[in-house]
């Protein structure tokens, strides 16, 4: 068995172009892809990291935005542990989107689910379409969490990956004990711990 | 040989001498040393010389040449002899005209020269304009012979872009012409005829296949003529024409197949699944996609096929010729975007988007159906909804295998796990929430009722059902558990067909799909485990308690009369044994192995828990306590009879009661605890182990006070 204690899957999705490939890429590789092409059905990638004391592996589920590719990409909404929602700063098309994106992950998520919007590019200061306040209310609005990051610059995306870890694993540590309080409870052999959070343990 | 005089008379040395001769000796060396410089040097001149002779020889020879081929390429175009008169410019192409016109600078053949070097200029215009020509007249009245004749001719006349433009046209009419007529046969095609249904699959894999055999016979042609590293652009040539071709064969299956109208309903039909179930009348039958479905699978697969080819075709080419890294990096990544951006691959995605929707909307609708008709049979225990929801979803994973996409089957994968964790539990679970009916049962009654689909008439026989349905249910969570571990191998072995031209990276997200499909075995669980407990709730607990209770009218004070009275007229153990069995028996045939096994074991935790609580009641007296003894092993016995599973720890702790209830004084209890325990584990604590010696009529409970436990 792999050396992890919690398996979380995290889907970002945006329009296409918005730089969600290279938000993964940042994150998992270190590094600001030049002139990739544009990524086709889904990528997947895996980054270990520590949260306390336990290691934490995240399964990043990078989708394609354009509509052929739409369904695909739900497929893999509904065990998504966290979905992050992406836009381009210097696009207010990509901001202009995302209730629709909103809707999909209404429609096909499930609704334990963490879900962040991020405003990506904030390194392209001159060309900003969409302010800081834009995506505060955006966000508050539809009560998600919210960050601006720049995959170029590599700022704010180690945040955003490690509080999502971090978030996921309290829950899933809180949703433990009382699981275990309901055991005592019970008191009934061969409880199987059901596993309302889509988690494995070892 | 001076050296040698002076040594010759050494002891009478004549320095004199011996000077004279070495100066002499020196004037010589050096003698022989000019003259051999100067030899050498003549030697270079020479060499020189004749090397430059040669240059001339063959700047004589171009020219004679250049003369042959003026006079040659003239005949030879008035002959229409058009490979010796490209011959001819060939030659006067590798030619240096510059430096040619420097062997003459200001003799009168000047002139003349320079007339040579017009009309050879001339002549290969001509030539350019006539091979074009030729070679067009050639494709319009497809005289393949010639066409291929001046296909030849152009790298010759330094055309190698222009001609490999032509020829990649010249075939892509012939693509086209075969396509549409491929396209025109499959069109008047009889729905009955053979491959009628993936009639449109086959026409674009005749495209494909015809594009194969066409670089297939073209492709040495091209490398005699052209050299290697051409086959990126002939490819890129042909694809557009690939990709006319295929968007009409497309568009026809749209319009024919009804795809796109197909594809419409069916999402609305699942949007409004999510609200209220509409008209059921208005919902596309599932059955009228199978076909279609099957056929877009088969087209993508070709697809990959055809495009798995041209990647193999153009990398092996890229191989054969020297490039530095960055050059090639060039090349493959524009290989890529031919591959990525084509409509081919466009068209396929597309056709794959929707081929995705609708079939799991055939998965659900059908699963759906299937548990709508579950029907129960005499002998099965499981109902026909948990054979059927598996042959569907089986059906439709390996429908999305066969196409050859990843990024199907994945997402086919994802949808099969939503279907059964969710939809399919969920099912279950509501089967279980409605109860188990308390009261006996008689299941033969419940099927005949259930199957001849009669509603019961007495509330006896419709409880009857209810139970036997309850049971089946309970199998059902149970065999479904395993049959998606079965599901997940099965698919995980048809999966491995594509593992030859899987990226590490599409194996990786097919494992991961594949054993989140495996994790849903562990949902089956949890609602067995919840059918199980509810079972144990509302038709073992209740129903053992009174039978325990019969163990507290049973005196345990009793006489040696009354022990061996007890042999002959059993006051407890047997009766209870008696009504186990029958309460068991009621599940026994209705119940998988595994879940009597496991309801044998929810009803023996209930038998001790209850029977301990019997026994702490209890007063026992030396013989009671051999006599509980007895009924103990009897029980345990029976119970060991009846289930695979072990069952003899559950009832350690009432073991250990007898052990002390059989004792013949207090203090004897200290031969087995603590040092001298050896392989026993206690499980009864300090505290029970006194209150059960207190049940001891006979022990003092100043004695069991003394003990030091
Ligand atoms: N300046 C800048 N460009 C970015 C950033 N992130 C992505 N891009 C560029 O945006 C384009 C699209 O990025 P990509 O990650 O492919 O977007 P995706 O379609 O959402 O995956 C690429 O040209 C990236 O180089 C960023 O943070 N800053
Ligand atoms: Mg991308």
């Amino acid at each position: 068995m792999e050396d992890y204690k919690y398996l979380f899957k995290v889907v970002l999705i945006g329009n296409a172009g918005v730089g969600k490939t290279c938000l993964v890429r940042r994150f998992t590789q270190g590094l600001f892809p030049p002139g990739q092409g544009a990524t086709i059905g889904v990528d997947f990638m895996i980054k270990t990291v520590q949260i306390g004391d336990d290691k934490v592996k995240l399964q990043i589920w990078d989708t394609a935005g354009q509509e052929r590719f739409r369904s695909i990409t739900q497929s893999y909404y509904r065990s998504a542990d966290a979905l992050v929602v992406v836009y381009d700063v210097t696009s207010f098309e990509s901001f202009r989107c995302l209730p629709d994106w909103i809707k999909e992950i209404e429609q096909y998520a499930s609704n334990k689910a963490i879900t962040v919007l991020v405003g990506n590019k904030t390194d392209l200061i001159e060309d900003r379409e969409v302010s800081l306040d834009n995506g505060t209310n955006f966000a508050s609005t539809h009560e998600m969490r919210f960050l601006e990051t720049s995959a170029k610059e590599a700022d704010n995306v180690d945040k955003l990956f490690l509080d999502i870890a971090e978030e996921l694993t309290k829950r899933v540590q809180v949703h433990e004990v009382e699981d275990s309080k309901d055991e005592i409870a019970i008191c009934s052999q061969n409880h199987t711990v059901s596993a309302t959070y889509n988690c494995c343990r070892w | 040989m001076g050296v040698y005089l002076c040594f010759d008379n050494p002891w009478r040395p004549n320095l004199q001498l011996v000077h004279t001769d070495a100066k002499q000796l020196d004037s010589m060396i050096s003698f022989t040393c000019n003259l051999a410089e100067n030899v050498s040097s003549k030697v270079r001149q020479l060499d020189l010389a004749k090397s430059r002779v040669q240059e001339a020889i063959r700047r004589v020879n171009d020219v004679l040449d250049l003369k042959f081929c003026t006079d040659g390429v003239q005949t030879a175009l008035q002959n229409e002899d058009y490979e010796q008169a490209a011959a001819h410019v060939h030659r006067y192409l590798t030619l240096d005209e510059n430096v040619l016109k420097q062997v003459t600078p200001d003799s009168k053949e000047d002139s003349g020269l320079d007339a040579s070097l017009q009309l050879l200029h001339e002549a290969e215009q001509q030539l350019k304009a006539i091979v074009n020509v030729k070679f067009d007249d050639a494709v319009k009245t497809r005289d393949l012979a010639s066409v291929e004749r001046f296909f030849k001719i152009f790298p010759l006349l330094g055309l190698h872009d222009e001609g490999l433009k032509k020829f990649s046209m010249y075939l892509c009419t012939q693509i086209a012409n075969t396509s549409r007529q491929n396209l025109e046969i499959a069109l008047g095609t009889e729905s009955n005829e053979r491959r009628a249904n993936v009639i449109y699959a086959d026409t674009i894999t005749l495209l494909f296949e015809g594009i194969a055999r066409v670089v297939e016979i073209h492709q040495p042609l091209i490398e005699t003529y052209y050299g290697p590293g051409r086959m990126l652009s002939m490819m890129r040539s042909l694809q557009k024409e690939c990709d006319i071709q295929v968007k009409k064969i497309i568009d026809s299956f749209i319009k024919n197949r009804e795809f796109d109208k197909k594809a419409q309903q069916v999402q609305q039909n699942m949007m409004s699944s999510y609200k209220t179930n509409v008209n059921q009348a208005d919902r596309l039958d599932p059955r009228e996609l199978d076909v279609m479905l099957a056929e877009v699978t088969l087209a993508n697969a070709r697809t990959e096929l055809y495009i798995r080819f041209f990647r193999r075709r153009v990398l092996a080419d890229l191989e054969v010729i020297d490039l530095n890294a960055t050059e090639k990096q060039e090349k493959l990544s524009q290989l890529d975007k031919v591959l990525v951006n084509c409509e081919l691959s466009r068209g396929m995605q597309e056709l794959i988007g929707h081929y995705i929707m609708m079939e799991e909307y055939f998965m659900r609708e059908t699963v759906m159906k299937a548990i709508k008709l579950d029907a129960m049979e005499s002998g099965a225990y499981t109902s026909s909804m948990v054979d059927d929801t598996f042959f569907i979803v089986k059906k439709s994973v390996r429908r999305a295998i066969s196409s050859s996409s990843i990024d199907c089957v994945c997402a086919m994968l994802n949808h099969a796990c939503i279907l059964l964790e969710s939809d399919f539990c969920d099912v279950l679970y509501n089967k279980f929430r409605t109860g188990f009916p308390s009261g006996s049962l008689d299941m033969t009654q419940a099927y005949n009722l259930l199957q001849q689909g009669k509603l019961p008439t007495a509330s006896t026989a419709d409880s009857n059902a209810v139970k036997a349905a309850f049971l089946t249910t309970v199998n059902n969570a149970e065999v479904s558990g395993e049959y998606v571990i079965t599901l997940k191998k099965s698919l995980q072995d048809q999966c491995t067909s594509l593992y030859g031209y899987t990226s590490e990276q599409g194996k990786a997200k097919l494992e991961s799909c594949l054993s989140d499909l495996g994790n849903v075995s562990n949902k089956f669980k949890d609602v067995l485990q919840y059918g199980l407990n509810q079972l144990n709730a509302s038709a073992i607990k209740p129903r053992i308690k009174p039978m325990v209770d019969a163990f507290l009218s049973a005196n345990h004070n009793i006489t040696e009369e009354e022990f061996s009275n007890y042999e002959a007229n059993d006051p407890f153990v047997q009766h209870f044994i008696m009504s186990l069995e029958q309460l068991l028996h009621t599940f026994k045939s209705s119940l998988t192995t595994s879940n009597y096994d496991a309801l044998v074991s929810l009803l023996t935790n209930e038998v001790v828990s209850q029977l301990e609580k019997a026994v702490m009641k209890s007063v026992f007296n030396r013989l009671g306590g051999l006599q509980f003894d007895k009924e103990l092993r009897a029980l345990v016995g029976y119970l060991t009879s009846v289930t695979q599973w072990t069952i003899r720890d559950k009832f350690a702790r009432l073991t250990q009661m007898a052990t002390i209830l059989n004792l013949e004084r207090v203090t004897e209890i200290l031969d087995y605890w603590g040092p001298n325990s050896g392989p026993l584990t206690w499980r009864l604590t300090p505290a029970e182990v006194r209150q059960v010696l207190a049940l001891r009529i006979d022990f003092r409970s100043e004695d069991i006070k003394r003990l030091k436990l």
